[in-house]
């Protein structure tokens, strides 16, 4: 089982959502991605898209404003 | 909840615990203070202005909670395929058709002039491209213009740039509007729909295109997660 941890802090919406998409598509069912957020619209798009998608997803605030996205490729 | 939270604790890579949050709450309680403080000295200039400070609040409350935002209404139906703030937005104008026509039509019975009718513009090719650009625009810089000034006061750096370009374009178009209108806008035709179709033919009509776009954002959603 991989991790793979994406460094989106300070980037704006649709790409820390891309980057996401993106890498999820390399990796493998059972992986786990984590995306650093700090733009609050992407803690809205990202977790509705990977739920959408079928995945495991959990929003962890782990400090003021900022947010960890953790998705478990499940498909 | 059981099968999300066993997802956190699955993950290998372990964090130093992160320094305790800070309290926001004292400051929150201060902002309002400020917020009623700045209310009542502007009550005593005028109850416009009164007026303004409230609904512009409570229009930054709203978009920042509600995570409204027009950008992701045009944008996710394509990126995520959720129309969910697609949805939100219909609703939105949908509401907004209804208190709008009740204000104007309140005016126009009353035989006074109606309130923003400089707002009815005419239709052109400017209306087309300058909605083109500015779709790409609100793409890449992350938010329209209300997402851009909810999002700097959020404290987010990157969208100070947005607003700072947004003011610089703001200026610029303001500078050349009059050359657009005389060439581009005045050749167009406005449309006020009450003048078509009468109020209620309007309101109807508005209604029912809003009405079969939810239905087509909602079909189109299902689509999408089928797929």
């Amino acid at each position: 089982m991989n991790e793979v941890v994406i460094d989106c802090l300070g980037e704006a919406c649709p790409v820390p959502l891309v980057k996401a998409q993106n890498k999820l598509n390399e990796m493998s069912v059972g992986d786990i991605l984590i995306v650093q957020i700090d733009h609050s619209c992407a803690m809205k798009n990202v977790p509705e898209w990977a739920r959408n998608d079928g995945h495991n997803v959990e929003v962890e605030e782990v400090d003021d404003g900022e947010w960890e996205v953790i998705i478990e490729k499940s498909k | 909840m059981a099968e999300q939270s066993s997802l956190a604790s699955r993950r290998s890579s372990s964090r130093a615990k992160r320094k305790p949050k800070k309290n926001q709450i004292p400051i929150g309680v201060l902002m309002v203070a400020i917020i009623i403080a700045i209310g009542i000295y502007l009550g005593t200039q005028s109850g416009k202005l009164l007026l303004f400070w409230a609904t512009g609040i409570a229009f930054g409350v709203i978009l920042q909670k509600g995570r409204f935002c027009f950008t992701a209404s045009m944008r996710d139906p394509y990126l995520t395929g959720s129309t969910s703030i697609t949805r939100a937005v219909l609703v939105a104008f949908a509401i907004a058709t209804l208190g709008f026509a009740a204000i104007k039509y309140g005016y126009q019975s009353m035989g006074i002039p109606m309130p923003g009718m400089s707002y009815v513009a005419p239709v052109s090719l400017g209306t087309i491209f300058g909605a083109f650009i500015f779709g790409i625009g609100m793409v890449i810089a992350g938010g329209c213009a209300s997402g851009t000034l909810m999002r700097v006061g959020e404290g987010f750096h990157m969208q100070l740039l947005s607003l700072l370009f947004f003011i610089i374009g703001s200026l610029w178009g303001a500078h050349d509007f009059g050359w657009w209108k005389l060439n581009v806008i005045s050749k167009g035709k406005a449309i006020f729909l009450p003048d078509v179709f009468g109020w209620a033919g309007a309101i109807i009509v508005q209604l029912l295109i809003i009405g079969l776009l939810y239905v087509a954002a909602e079909k189109y959603e299902e689509k999408r997660k089928a797929k």
